[in-house]
């Protein structure tokens, strides 16, 4: 694997135009410009992606890792990060924020906010505002004193109250969806009847 | 009676409205420049918060960009003259219902995938002219010249 600036598949563009020269008169490679590259994640991490066409299928997974798009498998490259910036720059530019997601914690067997998440509201009214057309999801959740579908109904209950708070703090309801998951989806794995403030929450996902 | 029924008919057509709402699998959340999403072949200018359906097709200009987060968190952004459909998506974890599967016909793509391909990464794949790419995560991208 060697470094390739710009223009990606060089040879193997030179190889097609002596083969397709002949039949038309060839302007340029552009044909042979389509390819993928894989980089590195916010966190630093790498992923893994697969790349398969007519000749096989080719796996990147170092960083900045590329492969023509229905080349032979196993050809790769490594891309220098100027030229990605050059051809991506824009697309990187449109990147939406990441979707973030808030907890707020409730006393038990109650619809009220703890004290500290109570406190915490107006950060999170602030990080929802600063996005553009914000579509969230609300999930409530219990711990598993009680019965099953008392807590499913609790649920529910926490999650509407999410969703009434955002609604009077002028967050636009028209992308909010809401649900409940009762104490199926334990944050703190517990047996049941357990009090557990962690799993007395509202799991609130902001896109 | 009659009341009774426009106003049922009335309850009907707004529950259609918030299940139509409900059904969008994504959402537009940044624009530069032209660009549209249309679904049915109905083409409309693409602005934040503009909801995304399965089957649509996502456009820009020569001078546009389009950047949209999906509900599973799946994130794409277009540079210019570029063309993606939304061929199908299913995401409910629940029952395990998950698939994302995308179309890129030219231009420029950022690829950042989300619980769909962390959750069954064999779930999603992104067609082009010349081949497929399959997603295990996370970060990509890619140029399809046609």
């Amino acid at each position: 694997m060697k470094p390739v600036e710009g223009l990606v598949g060089e040879n193997r563009c030179r190889r097609w135009l002596a083969l397709i020269a002949v039949v038309i008169g060839v302007t340029g490679c552009a044909s042979g410009r389509s390819y993928v590259v894989l980089v590195p994640d916010e966190d630093g991490t790498t992923g893994r992606v697969s790349v398969s066409g007519a000749k096989g299928t080719t796996w990147l997974d170092k960083p900045n890792e590329g492969t023509v798009i229905g080349a032979p498998a196993g050809e790769k490259f490594v891309v220098a990060k100027e030229s990605l910036t050059k051809e991506f720059g824009p697309a990187l530019a449109a990147t939406p924020m990441k979707p973030i997601t808030f907890l707020f914690y409730f006393e038990t067997g109650r619809v009220t906010l703890t004290r500290e998440s109570e406190a915490s509201v107006p950060s999170v009214l602030d990080a929802i505002r600063k996005r553009p057309a914000p579509d969230i999801s609300i999930v409530g959740h219990t711990d598993t004193v009680g019965k099953n579908e008392d807590n499913v109904a609790l649920g529910w209950g926490r999650a509407r109250f999410v969703a009434r708070l955002f609604e009077s703090n002028r967050i636009g309801t028209d992308r909010i969806s809401i649900e409940s998951h009762g104490e199926k989806n334990l944050l703190v794995p517990t047996p049941d009847n357990t009090d557990e403030p962690r799993n007395r929450r509202v799991e609130i996902m902001v896109r | 009676m009659l009341k009774l029924g426009a106003a049922f008919a009335a309850l009907c057509i707004w529950a259609g409205a918030v299940w139509a709402q409900a059904d969008a699998i994504g959402y537009v959340k940044t624009v530069q420049g032209g660009a549209s999403v249309s679904v049915g072949g109905r083409a409309q200018p693409a602005q934040p918060g503009t909801p995304l359906y399965v089957g649509a097709v996502l456009r820009t200009d020569k001078d546009g960009s389009l950047g949209v987060t999906f509900k599973d968190n799946t994130i794409m952004s277009l540079g210019p003259d570029t063309e993606i459909t939304v061929d199908e998506y299913l995401f409910l974890p629940g029952s395990g219902e998950l698939k994302l599967g995308a179309n890129m016909l030219r231009g420029t793509l950022n690829y950042i995938s989300g619980l769909i391909a962390k959750l069954k990464p064999e779930a999603v794949s992104l067609k082009t002219p010349k081949g497929i790419i399959g997603v295990r995560g996370t970060h990509f991208l890619a140029k399809v010249e046609e």
